[in-house]
Parts: C-alpha cells; sequence; structure tokens
C-alpha cells in the first residue's frame, strides 16, 4: 500500500510517529496542555490561544526590540534595555497573537463543522487546520519581515537570510501550533475521524514550509527595501578648503521677525542692525514648533524623519535606559495614562536619538575648531569632537559635582566649575539691569530669561572655549519670556494696561538681547568673522500665518542682498558648512544659499560636494556623574517646556 | 533479561493486595474463579504501577489504588477477551493456559463482562461521586469506541491482511496506549494533579504505549514462550512495526519513544525518577 514506508525505513517510520504526535512534541504539549481539561470546545479554543499567546509574545516581543531599535534610536541603550523591553512587548504581542489565534481557531473550527457529515470531513478538517495555521503564519512573517526590514542592510545578503530563515522558523510554528489547535478544537467538538497531529509535526512537511515563508520573506524585503542606503554607506573623509572665515551662528529662539523689525527701526537695536546689514533671507517656518525638532533640524540640515528627534518630551520606560519620543497626540494621551501608572516617565530629548550629526559635529570631524553652547539635544556631549556645552551644561554648573557628559571637553569642566560663582554674579547684575522698571511678576520672567540667555553668552566667550573656526550659541530666553507672558490663553484676556506692560517688557528684552550681543558673541569674533543670525518666532507663534523667521549674515563674504526668498530650515546646516570651506553633502534635502554670499565670495570658493556625511558616529566615554535627568524634567517644566 | 525496576517491589504486592480484596473472593462458582485466576496470575501489573506512580508525582498515592485495581480489571478483561478462539485464540497467558482454556469459553467471556463492571463499580464507590465520574468516563473511553473495543476488532478483521501504518498506529494507540494514557491521567487525577501535569503525563503514556506494543511485537519474533509468559510468533500473519521496519528499526523507534516519554517529564525534574525507570524498562524488556 501506498501509505507503507517501506520495511527497514525507520526515518520514514519516524515522521509519520511525529505526524502523529509521537515523539518530540514540547511545544505541542505546551500548547494544549492547559487545555486538555476544558470539556467544552470554546473554552479549549480560549486556552490553546492563550497558550499560543504566550508563546508568541515570548518569541515576538524580543523580536520586535531589534525593529524597534532600529526605528527609535535611543530607546535601547544597552542589553538591559532590549532585555526589560523585550519584556514590555511580550504582552502587547502576547494578547494579539492570543485573539488572532482564537479568532482563527474560532473561524476554522466553524468552516470545518459546516461539512460534519461529509464523508469528506477528516480531510476538509484538516485543512481548514492548515489554512488557518498558514494564515497566521503569513501575518507572522509579514510582520516580522516588516520590523526586521530597517534593522538589516539591503546588501547583508547572509544577515538576511540569517535573520530571514529566523522569522520563518517562528512563523511556522506560530502556524503549526495554530494547525494543532484547530484539530484539537475539532475534536474536542466530538467529530470523530480527525487526523491526529500536524502536518508540520513531520520534518519533510516543515522543510518546505520552511523554505516557502523564507522565499516569501526575502521578496517581502526586497520588494520594500529602501531604493538608496545612505546610512550603510561610509562617509568619505572631508577636507576643507580655507575661505578665511570664522563662523559664529547666533540662534534665536522666539523673535518675531515683524517686531524687530519695527524696533531696529526706531533705532534701538544696534547689534542686530549689524547682524542683518548683509544679506538675509527668509526661514520656513514649520508648523510644528517643538524646540528639539525644530533646532535639530536646523543644526543638521536633515528632516526629523532622518535625523530622528521628533519631540523635546520623550518617556522612559520603567527599567530601561534610552527614551522614546511622545510626539502625537495619541501617544500624548497613553503615556499620561503610563505616567500616572509608573510604567514610563518623562525625559528630554538626548543626542542619543540623533541619527546625522550636526553642522558642527561635520566641521570637527573636517578638522576645523568648533564649539557649540547650549544648543537642543546636545546632552551627552562626551564622545564628540570639539567643544560642546551641552544643554545640561549650566545644570550642571549649578549643581556642581561629576560631570555625566554634560561638558566636552571634560579638560574644561573644572575651570568653568571655579568661575561659576563669579560669572553668576555677572549673570545675574546683567539679568537684573533687564527688568527694571517692570512689575515684579513681570520682572522675575523677564531676568529669568535675561539669566539664561547671559549665562549662555558667558559661557561662550569664557576664555577656556577659546579661539574657534565655528562658534554655535543657542538663546531660548526670548521665547521663555514670550511664553511665560503671553501663555497659551489669547492675550486680549488681559486688562489693556497689563498687556501693553508685558508688550513692553518683551520689546524690552530684545533690547537686552542686542546689547548682550554687542558685548560678547558678536565683537569678540572681530573682523574675520561672519556672524549668523538665526531666528525662530518659537512656541507662542503656533503657526500663525505671517509669521516668519529669519537668517540673516554679515561679516567678510557676506552679500548686501536682503531677499524675499524663503529657504526651508534644512537650508542653514549646508550655507554654514560651505561657508566654513567645508564639502556640502549631496544627500541634504537643501542646498546652501548662495544668495547670502558676496559674488566675489562665491567666484574664489565654489560649492564642493560630497555624498554624504554619513551617520552620527560618537565615541564610546565612559563618565562618573550621575545624570542629571530628574533636575533637567524639573528645569524644562519650570521654564514651561513640559508639562 | 532486564530486571523490573526497584519500586516495582514496592508497588506490585500492594497491588495484588488490593486486587485479592478488590475481587469477589471465590465461592466455587467458575466466573469468580475465573475472574480471580485472571486478575491474580503472575503479571508485572505496568498499569496499575502507572497509575500509582502517576499519582505520587501529582502529590500522593494515597488515593490511587482503587483506580490502580481498576485498570487491571479492564485490563484483565481484554486480555481474556484477546485470548479467545474468536479473537487470537491464544493458548497461554502469563505462562498458563489462557482463561477460556481453563475454564471454557462461556464463563471466559462471563469472567470478562464481570471484570469490567466490577471496575466501574468500583470506581464509583471508592471516589467521591465528581472523580468517580471523571475516572469512570475516562475508562470507558478507554474501552470504548476509541478504545480497546475499537482496536481490538480492527484488529481482529486485519488478520491476513497488509495494514497501513496510519491503521497499524490506530490499533497500537486503541488497544494499548488510550488504556495507557487512561491510567497515567487516573493516577494524575487521584491525586488533584493540573492540567499541565496531566498533559505531560498523557505525552509520557501515549509515547510509552506505543512502546510497549513495539517491544511486545519484538518479543513475538525473538522471545521465547518461557520468556513471554504466551505464545510466540503468533503475529506473522499481521503486520507489525516490526514487518515494517525490520527488528533493528523497531528496536530503535521502541527505545526513541521511551526517551521521548521520559523527556515529556522534565517539567516534574528529579520526581519523575521511578517513572523514567519504567520507560526505560519498557525499552529494554525481555519479558
Amino acid at each position: 500500500m501506498a501509505s507503507v514506508p517501506p520495511s527497514g525505513d525507520v526515518d520514514a517510520l519516524r515522521e509519520r510517529l511525529r505526524a502523529l504526535g509521537y515523539l518530540d512534541a514540547r511545544v505541542d504539549r505546551f500548547v494544549l496542555g492547559g487545555a486538555a481539561s476544558r470539556s467544552r470546545a470554546a473554552s479549549l479554543a480560549l486556552a490553546a490561544s492563550v497558550r499560543i499567546g504566550l508563546l508568541a509574545g515570548v518569541i515576538l516581543g524580543p523580536a520586535a526590540v531589534i525593529g524597534i531599535a532600529t526605528r527609535a534610536p535611543g530607546l535601547v541603550t544597552s542589553v538591559t534595555d532590549a532585555m526589560v523591553l523585550a519584556a514590555y512587548l511580550t504582552v502587547p504581542f502576547g494578547l494579539a497573537s492570543a485573539v488572532l489565534a482564537c479568532v482563527a481557531i474560532l473561524t476554522a473550527g466553524w468552516l470545518a463543522r459546516q461539512t460534519a457529515s461529509d464523508p469528506e470531513f477528516p480531510a476538509r478538517a484538516r485543512r481548514a487546520a492548515i489554512a488557518a495555521g498558514l494564515m497566521v503564519a503569513a501575518v507572522c512573517l509579514a510582520y516580522l519581515t516588516l520590523w526586521w526590514r530597517a534593522a538589516v542592510p539591503p546588501d547583508a545578503w547572509a544577515m538576511q537570510a540569517v535573520v530571514l530563515a529566523v522569522a520563518a522558523a517562528i512563523s511556522v510554528l506560530i502556524g503549526h501550533v495554530v494547525t494543532i489547535s484547530v484539530l484539537a478544537y475539532l475534536a474536542r467538538l466530538g467529530l470523530a475521524g480527525l487526523p491526529v497531529g500536524s502536518p508540520l509535526s513531520s520534518w519533510r512537511a516543515v522543510v518546505p514550509a520552511g523554505a516557502v515563508a523564507l522565499i516569501g520573506a526575502m521578496v517581502l524585503i526586497r520588494t520594500l527595501a529602501p531604493v538608496a542606503a545612505p546610512e550603510s554607506a561610509p562617509p568619505p573623509a572631508l577636507t576643507v578648503v580655507p575661505t578665511g572665515v570664522r563662523a559664529v551662528v547666533v540662534a534665536i529662539d522666539g523673535v518675531d521677525v515683524s517686531t524687530l523689525t519695527r524696533l531696529r527701526a526706531s533705532g534701538g537695536l544696534p547689534t542686530f542692525d549689524r547682524l542683518v546689514s548683509g544679506a538675509s533671507v527668509g526661514l520656513a517656518v514649520s508648523t510644528d514648533r517643538d524646540p528639539a525638532q525644530v533646532w535639530t533640524t536646523l543644526a543638521t540640515g536633515q528632516p526629523p524623519e532622518r535625523h530622528g528627534i521628533r519631540a523635546l518630551e520623550g518617556r522612559q520606560l520603567a527599567g530601561v535606559e534610552g527614551r522614546v519620543g511622545a510626539d502625537s497626540p495619541g501617544m500624548s494621551m497613553l503615556t499620561t495614562a503610563t505616567d500616572l501608572l509608573r510604567l514610563t516617565r518623562p525625559t528630554i530629548a538626548s543626542g542619543e536619538e540623533r541619527r546625522v550629526p550636526s553642522f558642527w559635529e561635520v566641521a570637527a570631524s573636517a578638522g576645523l575648531r568648533t564649539a557649540v553652547v547650549h544648543w537642543w539635544a546636545t546632552w551627552p556631549a562626551a564622545g564628540t569632537l570639539g567643544t560642546v556645552l551641552s544643554d545640561r551644561a549650566i545644570l550642571r554648573l549649578e549643581q556642581g559635582g561629576e560631570l555625566a557628559a554634560e561638558i566636552a571637553p571634560a579638560s574644561i569642566y573644572p575651570s568653568l566649575l571655579a568661575s561659576a560663582s563669579v560669572r553668576m554674579a555677572r549673570v545675574n547684575e546683567v539679568a537684573a539691569s533687564a527688568a527694571l522698571g517692570l512689575s515684579p511678576e513681570i520682572a522675575a520672567i523677564i531676568e529669568r530669561s535675561a539669566r539664561l540667555d547671559a549665562t549662555v553668552l558667558d559661557l561662550a566667550t569664557d576664555s577656556t572655549v577659546g579661539s574657534q573656526d565655528l562658534l554655535v550659541v543657542y538663546l531660548p530666553g526670548l521665547d521663555i519670556a514670550q511664553h511665560a507672558l503671553f501663555p497659551a490663553a489669547p492675550s486680549d484676556t488681559l486688562a489693556p494696561a497689563a498687556a501693553a506692560e508685558r508688550v513692553r517688557a518683551l520689546e524690552g528684552y530684545y533690547a537686552f538681547l542686542d546689547g548682550a550681543l554687542g558685548r560678547t558673541v558678536v565683537t569678540s569674533g572681530g573682523p574675520t568673522h561672519l556672524t549668523w543670525l538665526v531666528t525662530q518666532p518659537g512656541r507662542v507663534a503656533g503657526g500663525a500665518a505671517g509669521t516668519q523667521a529669519l537668517m540673516a549674515i554679515s561679516g567678510p563674504g557676506a552679500g548686501l542682498d536682503t531677499t524675499s526668498e524663503v529657504v526651508s530650515a534644512e537650508a542653514l546646516a549646508p550655507t554654514v558648512l560651505r561657508a566654513l570651506g567645508v564639502p556640502v553633502a549631496a544627500d541634504l534635502p537643501a542646498s546652501s544659499v548662495e544668495s547670502l554670499f558676496a559674488d566675489a565670495f562665491k567666484t574664489t570658493f565654489v560649492v564642493r560636494s560630497v555624498s554624504t556625511y554619513g551617520e552620527r558616529r560618537v565615541g564610546s566615554v565612559q563618565t562618573t556623574g550621575k545624570p542629571l535627568d530628574r533636575e533637567m524634567i524639573e528645569r524644562m517644566r519650570s521654564l514651561g517646556y513640559v508639562r | 533479561m532486564s530486571s523490573l525496576p526497584g519500586f516495582f517491589g514496592t508497588h506490585q504486592p500492594a497491588i495484588t493486595r488490593a486486587i485479592d480484596a478488590f475481587v469477589p473472593a471465590s465461592t466455587g462458582a467458575p466466573v469468580v474463579d475465573a475472574m480471580r485466576y485472571t486478575l491474580l496470575a503472575p503479571s508485572k501489573r505496568v498499569r496499575a504501577v502507572l497509575v500509582l506512580l502517576s499519582a505520587e508525582l501529582c502529590g500522593s498515592s494515597a488515593r490511587a489504588m482503587p483506580a490502580a485495581c481498576a485498570v487491571e480489571a479492564i485490563h484483565g478483561a481484554s486480555l481474556i477477551l484477546d485470548d479467545l478462539p474468536c479473537m487470537d485464540d491464544a493458548p497461554l497467558r502469563r505462562g498458563r493456559p489462557s482463561a477460556h482454556v481453563e475454564f471454557g469459553e462461556a464463563v471466559a467471556v462471563l469472567a470478562a463482562f464481570g471484570l469490567l463492571n466490577d471496575a466501574y463499580g468500583h470506581l464509583a464507590r471508592a471516589y467521591e461521586p465528581a472523580l468517580a465520574a471523571k475516572i469512570t468516563t475516562l475508562y470507558a473511553d478507554a474501552v470504548g469506541l476509541d478504545g480497546l473495543v475499537a482496536g481490538q476488532a480492527e484488529d481482529v478483521l486485519a488478520t491476513d491482511t497488509t495494514l497501513t501504518f496510519d491503521t497499524l498506529e490506530r490499533i497500537h494507540r486503541r488497544k494499548t496506549g488510550v488504556l495507557f494514557s487512561a491510567a497515567a491521567t487516573a493516577g494524575a487525577l487521584s491525586a488533584g494533579g493540573s492540567a499541565d501535569d496531566i498533559a505531560a503525563l498523557t505525552a509520557y503514556a501515549k509515547n510509552l504505549g506505543l512502546a510497549f506494543q513495539i517491544v511486545d511485537d519484538l518479543l513475538d519474533v525473538t522471545g521465547t514462550p518461557e520468556e513471554t509468559g504466551k505464545a510466540v510468533r503468533s503475529d506473522v500473519r499481521k503486520t507489525t512495526f516490526v514487518s515494517l521496519s525490520g527488528v533493528d528499526g523497531a528496536r530503535e523507534l521502541a527505545l526513541e519513544l521511551c526517551r521521548t516519554a521520559a523527556g515529556a517529564l522534565a517539567p516534574f525534574g528529579r520526581r519523575a525518577a521511578h517513572l523514567s525507570e519504567l520507560a526505560e524498562f519498557v525499552a529494554q524488556r525481555r519479558l
């Protein structure tokens, strides 16, 4: 008879026995073990689904970590993070798998029962069980392939094959347990004559099924692979053609261009006059005013989906060092709930999430001396080139103690710390002058902002920072003051006199900034410095029509045209780098804004290009200090950045 | 010849004493004598031992003896029927003339029915209603149309025909495996075992039952009546695992099945040592 293996064919007998549930069937036993005692078919299906969910959760949770680690840089920072995250993900994936399995079992069982009186019933039942298993396996395979797609370089065939083989094996396993569960469900319904065991109990079925799954996954991953994989290409070495230019980039948040123009016209802002005396263009303003996202876009020349920083406020899962952004409304609601449950806690965007280098990092990697002060998402500073006083540097200098990567190189920290008290006195004096003549409540707001900006400027011109080819400073004070003076409630709810005082205070802040800039970074550079003024409207503007931002340059090499041209925020980085003689990466979405430069400069120093700056590369540096995570959150909360 | 594991020395006499008390005392009636003749014949009492060991594994064997006696009674009944001239027509059983040879066919058939009824009655009397119902249902299913009766019917009708592999497995499962599984499950139930305990023990018994039957097939080919206590070469007209895979192949499969059986008990750790020994004994047995 055809089904009788030839005498002596032990391997064939062994496979047949496996298909009948003999020999090793631990997974089957695990899945059906809890269901064995159920007297009702539906509760058997439920019990088996719960076990399938457990099995799938344990497998798919860790599998998802691989994909998440790729998609959310900064979330997984260590093996411990990965393990804790996998434990978290086991729950939702387990639940989802259990529901899917239950639906598949009940549906396949219902379909098979329709033909219970048919002589062909055993064969149909078997087909229904296999179909249910295949469906779940296909979903599982597609899920794993899509998750892991981003984690495997498109040209790494061997790695892809291994990864997809694992995905195929997992999918076949999950499909198999669904199939045996359907058969068990039908058997519990009292439908006799059912075949025992799953076809996938036999290697002769598993191997072809696995091969088909593997091929399917390969097709899927190749079909969906990104066309270009810039991250896979090693960035070429950068060479600098000296332009003789030293650059100072002054970034001011919260600037209302029309107010600035009006105040300049009244003659009260000589430093700003000087800053915009060269050429200027408008900067396109994003409707999303998240400062970490906006200023990282300006710093990297890449959009948020490429640089990876989407929100200032993120969440850290309990037990995980890394963080995940919380920028969507749905995510915000979810995190509110998880915060209450103490499963998550708020965090501030950090450089660990940034995937691409900033323009000062590119310049430093090209061999230029660079310094950046207080820019968003610059912490942790350790392991980077150049001088970095990160967005946590001021906090560290206030708190003292050992560095936790707030300042780089660490060698300048003792000196900065030693001069902290003197600096504070100096800054307090300057800040107090900004609040003269204001009512106490408003004076406190203005003084707080002025103290912060004055500290940034003081640090930027500190002798330890030294002379740089590129100095970048970020001043948040105006935005903070504006946000505090004109909160989300419309200003017409204020009494006219109160509103007028606030407007006056804000205008006074422009004058304060003008003086502070004039005393520090704008004059300290000297005649060889090309100075950028970069503004953003800040959080209060809220994306209203007519809001503008500005990019202006002045100094040697700068043009003299103020145009109505509006360029994207991504244009700042290539423009600064081009001015310094650094090649501009071809994979940046914007090019250098040539209209800002004088013709002679453009003729002498043509724009050079390079394929890419590659991914952000940070050296591994151990720090001994305790990160100021909690203090940073409190500071951001007090300044109105996070709730 | 492989020797019985040590724990048989403890359990066998206890089972025999319990059976002696359970089976009706001799009244001179041939049916009662036939029942006692069958049940008290020298035997390894593997199924009853399996009940006790499973119960031990799940906590305690203190309440398992009625289930052990019942399974032996059911097994004894099946042997009487199996040996009848209309079935296997076996003259020897457990080293003695078969029941129908000793007492005549009519008495033997009635003794088989008597044993079955006593088994169910004993369970109903020994346990509280819920547990009694569970174990009785379990044993009834093992005897019924997906158990011994169906297996024996198919086996008898298959004589002189070549069986498919699926049919052969089904006959073995129904004639041996199902009662092994029922014995293990009954032991677990009597000790309050969990669903996972029962699943592991069922997997153990399923593999062990088939291994037991394959070894039986092997002994029919390689053994002697002195060793096995029954007539040998009686299966020459039947398809067996030996005819499918040869003597060495069948031995290899039996060994693998026994290893798998022992492996199924891994969740119990060292507590399952006795059942693992039993699996090893089945794989090596010569009697």
